[in-house]
């Protein structure tokens, strides 16, 4: 293989302390990439373990592992301290970056890594009633403006529509954002728009589903709506030779 | 207090008929999203990365006791054990919808701790990377966010407390707790936030 | 008895987690003349759970996982399901894969079950069951803050408990 993305390692937080050859797992169970499938072998003792009446996690009793994330009833919050955060987030993002556009880009990136992990679990708690992957860009637009808005915001968005002018030009319109809806933005910021971070979220769901997108949000007011928001989402020119060849 | 004393400092009516809600899970992992930011933008030190929670905790906690104070109409508690009482029942129970124990008295009555419940809003998808040696395992408190809110919060009403984690769940001890600490209360005069 | 060959490839096909393990059913007295002969030759006593793959085997296995990737993304997009069911088979070796909404392929290689045909409807049930279940367990892994998408997966209980569904189901 000749492509460089084999050799980079990617900065998460845990690929700085990735395992080397010599790592051997203290508890006999867990996978060495630098080893393959020999570093999580099953021996006499994990044999044991596995088939013994009361196998418990390994590194607490109360393991991410241990607890269901399908049926669970959803806990709720109050809508003001993920907006206390997310002011401080915004700071933060700003502090580190070079200009309003920098800071969007930061957002962005923080609402991508949500974005991400949010489609698998929605899809994971929805997969078995419908059982169904998005192949299809609209129904995938139809999806995020549907199911997947009303995870994560309570309610769906207000809007989808293709753009007229541009065949791969989509619209998400939201009349009144939840990031928007309590965070005033200090003078200094100007033009922020922190919805930004939402943007992120679509389009981390969308790269990963494999519908390559760049989506921007953009402030829309309209009488009765001042916050109103549309997300521009701009596919890859690839997508639609795709759908074109499965017609 | 013109509320009877039992339900006082009882918060679920504010909760259910006066706080906007939002499925918590959007909240989890954007925290989680900025931890793991900070652990990279701090390159894996993991001391800073507990500073500049706290900090950013400080600054939410100066902001957050104004819609506090307005929600639940509290007066000026008489004693710290009022005021911790105060925090649990009220404070975590507006906010982030749990009811921290308060245990361990000292006996001048000014230290106690918190116990929260597991997982908590913050933590409930997160496992610390088990690996050999992780400074990580050692050195990160997760949630140390809410230290800095209840330092930031109670620093306007007068308070000045040192508010530290002891124990957290995700480094594999038994409980996570929170250890409060009244250093001295303070006169009137409203604090800088912090960078 | 079969072994079994299970890894989850990322988005740049790249490994993400592997394990090998046999079927931990009690064996059947159909199947256990196939125990004596897979262990004949060596004193090792027989571990509950352990591949039985053949060193030359166990070398390529990878690499027909590997192959394999070809034909998922064939149908990755002409098929809207989950479940690949088994999508082929190599010197007697059958591969059954399942691909994520996040695109992060489940890919199973096995040899040919003891007693084939009548239970193979069984097997493919139980297969996709198994997959089910190591979604479920990814999407908690891929939740937790520490974890980037294309990560390896190097946890421990994510490894024991991919074990249990081995043990439960296969």
């Amino acid at each position: 293989m000749s492509n460089n993305d084999n050799d980079i390692i990617l900065a998460s937080a845990t690929s700085l302390s990735t395992l080397t050859i010599n790592d051997i797992s203290k508890d006999g169970f867990g996978y060495n990439p630098s080893v393959g499938p020999q570093s999580n072998n099953i021996t006499q003792e994990t044999s044991n373990y596995l088939l013994s009446k009361r196998t418990t996690s390994i590194t607490s009793p109360n393991s991410i592992y241990d607890k269901s994330i399908i049926n669970k009833k959803t806990n709720e919050i109050s809508l003001s301290s993920l907006s206390f955060l997310f002011c401080e987030i915004v700071n933060w993002c700003h502090k580190s970056s070079k200009g309003i556009q920098d800071l969007e880009t930061r957002l962005n990136g923080l609402g991508y890594t949500v974005g991400q992990k949010y489609i698998e679990l929605i899809k994971l708690r929805e997969g078995f009633k419908t059982n169904k992957r998005e192949i299809k860009i609209i129904e995938m637009l139809q999806f995020i403006h549907g199911i997947f808005w009303k995870s994560i915001f309570g309610k769906t968005a207000n809007e989808l529509e293709q753009s007229q002018d541009v065949s791969n030009e989509y619209m998400i319109i939201d009349n009144s954002p939840l990031m928007s809806k309590f965070i005033s933005i200090p003078k200094e910021y100007g033009e922020l728009n922190c919805s930004a971070f939402i943007a992120g979220i679509i389009e981390g769901a969308l790269d990963s589903s494999g519908f390559f997108a760049n989506v921007t949000a953009h402030s829309m007011a309209i009488p009765g709506f001042p916050l109103r928001t549309v997300f521009l989402i701009k596919f890859d020119e690839s997508l639609s030779i795709r759908e074109s060849l499965r017609r | 207090m013109s509320k009877s004393s039992n339900n006082r400092y009882n918060g679920d009516d504010i909760w259910k008929n006066n706080t906007e809600k939002i499925n918590s899970e959007l909240f989890t992992l954007t925290y989680g999203s900025i931890v793991s930011q900070l652990c990279r933008d701090f390159n894996h030190n993991y001391h800073e990365v507990n500073n500049q929670l706290d900090k950013m905790g400080y600054n939410i906690g100066l902001r957050l006791i104004e819609e506090f104070l307005a929600k639940t109409g509290v007066g000026r508690c008489s004693t710290f054990k009022e005021t911790v009482e105060v925090i649990s029942k009220l404070g975590f129970k507006i906010f982030l919808n749990i009811t921290p124990q308060i245990e361990n008295w000292s006996s001048d009555n000014k230290s106690c701790s918190l116990i929260l419940p597991d997982p908590n809003p913050l933590t409930e998808f997160v496992e610390l990377p088990n690996l050999k040696d992780a400074e990580i395992l050692k050195e990160l408190w997760y949630s140390q966010i809410l230290c800095g809110v209840l330092r930031g919060a109670l620093q306007m009403v007068q308070l000045d407390v040192d508010v530290n984690f002891v124990k957290d769940t995700l480094r594999g001890d038994d409980k996570t707790e929170i250890r409060l600490k009244l250093n001295k209360f303070l006169k009137d005069e409203v604090p800088a936030g912090e960078d | 008895m079969s072994s079994y060959y299970f890894t989850i490839i990322g988005t740049r096909d790249n490994p993400l987690y592997e394990v090998e393990f046999s079927s931990f059913k009690p064996s059947s007295s159909s199947s256990s003349s196939a125990i004596s002969s897979s262990s004949a030759g060596s004193n090792q006593p027989h571990i509950p759970g352990k591949s039985q793959f053949t060193p030359k085997v166990r070398e390529i296995l990878p690499f027909i996982a590997n192959s394999s990737l070809d034909i998922i993304e064939d149908s990755q997009w002409s098929t809207n399901q989950f479940n690949l069911g088994r999508i082929d088979s190599f010197y007697g070796l059958l591969v059954n894969a399942f691909i994520t909404q996040g695109n992060i392929k489940f890919i199973l290689c096995y040899d040919n079950p003891s007693n084939a045909s009548s239970s193979q409807k069984y097997d493919e049930n139980l297969i996709r069951q198994f997959f089910i279940d190591v979604n479920d367990l990814y999407v908690k892994c891929l939740l937790n803050p520490f974890y980037s998408v294309n990560d390896a997966i190097i946890s421990s209980d994510f490894d024991l408990k991919v074990k249990l569904l081995a043990r439960k189901y296969l």
